[in-house]
């Protein structure tokens, strides 16, 4: 019989302003637990909120080794440790630093009416076993969004921004803010050829359906029996990256303990498709590789997922790569989400004209529509190699009017 | 058990205290994927010095009043606390309101019974010979909590709500490409989750006919009828978070356009909330321990009311009910929906459907968002030609002006449902409500 232990805690505060004043301060302290006991290829788990003392929480994981819940794999046992920790604000900074934040915003942008939320986060994860497996991931930021609205505005809600950093600089935040707000009551008219200019978290999110390995091997997936083949763009390629700076209140194992050799596992690389990927469960029943990830469970057994996708950066700015073009960066909308063919339509209720250096100003409703082959095929123009807007990765795709 | 708490001098302050269980059970692909179960307590403790909310967080019923007093201490002291337009609002009940700690309560079945239920349910519904279907998933969950608000003005409510959910979804790969669908349900006990077996056949060939047969949309507007369950959400995401109050604080764009006796939708329209309904939004008392009664949104196309906590209901002089709401003891309250619906009407969905010469009927949907323009994701679609109801169609988006659309519904049947399946979202808090509504007809919606 073996016993494993993972812990994850949290600290956070959060000063929330409306109606440009500070009207809420929380603090709130999260702890949570998974005892677990393994034995003859199952394993009993007890999943606590709040503490409790190891020797209650194995006990309480050994009695539900009755459930049977099947982990016939070996325990992991390697040794890690990764503090991401840059600056950590004490209460009275993070009150400080938002106060500045929404002055400069009632000074700068009477109009608009916007609800701002400061939220300093600390996190620790710990995972351990009695093979000696010990990794531990610390991470803090402050993370800030803003839902605005203009005061002549008939929505109840504009758009929406938001960014974390690690090290809090008041000027990114003026920036972005600048952004935004600074051309938004020019509007313009929609341009002919459409660039759109987004985070991506939510669009490569139809490579984790497709690209799991019980969905290649059940011959769900649109990838089905193409591994190999070349479907994107030439300079297209998609990893799940665990590496500190991409990864924000992540640990770098998996559900089932693993540790990604140099953070990295590449899934598509220059436009080709290289593999699905299989957590230890999915890899032992459809007899596939195992390349993790799996998500982690505190009250189950793992399964796959947990995906943290990365496209790869272009050596080009986000003005380079635009060219002379302008993109469009939508700051209220709704996607249909990819369909079974592949096809996306996203309703754009607001957005941005920005030209690589500055917004221009704000463009009236529209709908786009494109597929997941042409945005990181034929569309695919690039991640820029900086973050001029939004403070985060700029993905810039070509898109179809409806 | 009986808690007492020395709630600190000029301030207002409050404890809510909450308890929660969770089973799950999913069968994906003839193995057990999840189970398991977890137990836990929490509470918010808030004090209010007039100027700024001050919360803290515990999983520990025992550090309450430790909370209580580390707030106290940053908080500014305010002899006239109680004198407060807002804490003026707040209302003093004491009450204990327990519906689910007899035999309804699904604590008391056991995990094998559970399983029992989504294994007969595989077993009459999934064949895992069938060619057709390449992917199915059986599952269950329930939900129990119990929650208690004592507060320095006196209130002290405590009251209990429950959930189970059923879900048994496929998918079926034709020429390559796996469309998705199925049934789910949620109803309050776990009875009202057996007998479902027709329903789930139902669907399973109504979404296996889909994937065979559905044909791309022409992008543009139809005259659409929408199925109850569309209706329902359609509701929900165009009017019913423009009803919520919060959003109209010292905002006179929005207070000047939505003002209270203005006609904003066809006659045959009217809306309501009701938090007393033994549904997914069940809230006998909300959060701020308001007392939960019914609001009438639009009566016959007028605005006649609006969803308020204590808050909007003293900036807008109007009547606080009971709609302030938070996710779980991590959250804040804010203004939220309970139960909303569209009230039934006297027309015949077969002469609804036999009154479009080209439309489209929207039978079932997955999500949708709502701002001036709503836009909701469509999963089940027919073509209507001549006043017949003829292929599926694949439509990825409806949407619509809110304004606008109010106005365009043109017939209301009398086939009434209200679902319990969803979770709304709003400034990052997800909360149980349910939403309901006839079938309608509108005159245009945009389809794409």
């Amino acid at each position: 019989m073996h016993k494993a232990k993972e812990t994850w805690s949290q600290n956070k505060s959060t000063f929330v302003f409306e109606e440009g004043k500070l009207a809420s301060f929380s603090k709130e302290s999260n702890f949570e637990s998974s005892h677990r006991v393994y034995k003859d290829g199952i394993v009993g788990i007890h999943y606590h909120v709040g503490k409790v003392e190891d020797a209650e929480g194995y006990a309480r994981a050994e009695a539900n080794l009755v459930r049977e819940r099947p982990y016939p794999f070996e325990l992991e046992t390697g040794k890690r440790a990764r503090d991401k920790r840059e600056k950590v604000m004490s209460d009275q900074e993070l009150q400080e630093t938002a106060l500045n934040c929404m002055k400069y915003l009632n000074e700068t942008y009477p109009k608009f009416r916007v609800k701002l939320k400061f939220t300093g986060t600390e996190y620790d994860r710990r995972a351990e076993n009695d093979l000696g497996m010990d990794y531990r991931s610390q991470d803090y930021a402050i993370g800030v969004s803003a839902s605005f609205k203009h005061a002549d505005s008939k929505n109840v809600n504009d758009g929406y921004f938001s960014f974390n950093m690690r090290n809090f600089d008041e000027k990114v935040f003026r920036q972005v803010a600048d952004d935004y707000f600074a051309n938004y009551e020019t509007v313009l008219e929609i341009p002919e050829e459409i660039i759109l200019d987004v985070t991506y978290y939510g669009m490569v999110g139809f490579f984790s359906a497709h690209l799991n390995g019980e969905e290649l091997a059940r011959g769900t997936s649109l990838f089905t029996g193409k591994i190999g083949e070349k479907l994107f763009a030439d300079d297209f390629t998609l990893a799940h990256v665990t590496r500190d700076q991409d990864c924000w209140f992540n640990p770098f194992w998996d559900g089932d303990g693993y540790v990604l050799p140099n953070d990295e596992l590449v899934l598509v690389e220059n436009g080709v498709l290289k593999t699905g990927f299989a957590d230890k469960k999915t890899a032992k029943r459809y007899n596939v590789e195992h390349t993790g990830p799996a998500y982690h469970s505190f009250a189950d057994i793992p399964g796959p997922g947990g995906l943290s996708l990365q496209i790869k950066r272009s050596e080009k700015t986000v003005k380079e790569l635009l060219d002379g073009r302008v993109c469009v960066i939508p700051v209220d909308y709704t996607s249909s989400g990819f369909d079974e063919k592949g096809e996306f339509t996203m309703s754009i209720m607001n957005s941005l004209l920005f030209d690589g250096e500055k917004v221009l100003g704000r463009l009236p409703e529209f709908k786009i529509k494109t597929t997941a082959f042409d945005l990181f095929g034929k569309g695919f123009i690039g991640v820029g190699s900086d973050q001029p807007v939004y403070y985060d990765k700029q993905l810039l795709v070509k898109v179809e009017k409806v | 058990m009986d808690y007492h708490f020395e709630f600190p001098k000029d301030l207002y302050a409050e404890v809510r205290m909450e308890e929660r269980y969770e089973i799950w059970l999913a069968i994906r692909n003839g193995e057990l994927d999840n189970d398991g179960e977890s137990a836990e307590v929490g509470a918010m403790v808030r004090v209010f010095d007039g100027n700024m909310w001050y919360t803290a967080t515990t999983n520990s019923f025992e550090e309450i009043q430790q909370q209580l007093d580390a707030l106290a201490k940053v908080a500014v002291p305010n002899p006239d606390i109680y004198e407060h337009k807002v804490v003026k609002e707040f209302e003093v009940n004491r009450d204990e309101i327990f519906t689910y700690d007899k035999e309804s309560d699904l604590r008391k079945v056991t995990r094998n019974q559970w399983k029992e239920i989504v294994d007969g349910y595989i077993d009459k519904c999934v064949d895992p010979e069938d060619p057709e279907v390449t992917f199915w998933i059986g599952s269950i969950n329930g939900q129990h909590e119990r929650k208690r608000l004592i507060t320095s003005k006196g209130t002290d409510v405590a009251w209990d709500a429950q959930c189970c959910g059923l879900s048994v979804y496929f998918g079926f790969t034709v020429d390559g490409i796996t469309s998705y669908g199925g049934f789910n349900t949620i109803t309050m006990t776990v009875p009202e989750l057996l007998g479902h077996e027709k329903e789930i056949l139902k669907k399973k060939a109504m979404y296996l006919d889909y994937a065979k047969n559905a044909k791309d949309v022409e992008a543009g507007e139809y005259e659409c009828i929408l199925a109850p369950i569309v209706t329902a959400m359609f509701t929900h995401e165009s009017f019913g978070h423009k009803s919520e109050a919060d959003y109209m604080l010292t905002d006179k764009t929005l207070a000047e356009e939505w003002v209270l006796g203005k006609k904003v939708g066809s006659e045959k329209v009217t809306i309501c909330d009701d938090g007393r309904l033994l549904h997914h939004g069940y809230v006998p008392y909300d959060d701020e321990g308001t007392k939960a009664g019914k609001t009438y949104l639009i009566k016959e196309g007028v605005l006649t009311g609006r969803l308020h906590d204590a808050k909007s209901a003293s900036i807008m002089g109007e009547k606080k009910t009971g709609n302030s709401r938070a996710q779980d003891y991590h959250f804040q309250p804010i203004v939220r929906m309970t139960n909303t619906y569209m009230e039934a009407g006297t027309d015949k969905l077969e002469d609804m459907i036999a009154g479009i010469k080209d439309g489209v009927y929207v039978v079932d949907v997955s999500n949708g968002t709502g701002n001036s323009t709503f836009v909701m994701n469509p999963t089940l679609c027919y073509r209507i030609r001549d006043g017949k109801v003829c292929e599926p169609i694949r439509v990825h988006m409806l949407t619509g002006s809110v304004f606008q659309t109010l106005y365009d519904v043109d017939a209301v049947a009398d086939d009434f449902e209200l679902f319990d399946q969803y979770q709304c979202g709003k400034s990052g808090q997800g909360v149980r409500v349910s939403a309901g509504g006839p079938s309608i007809r509108v005159k245009k919606l945009s389809i794409s």
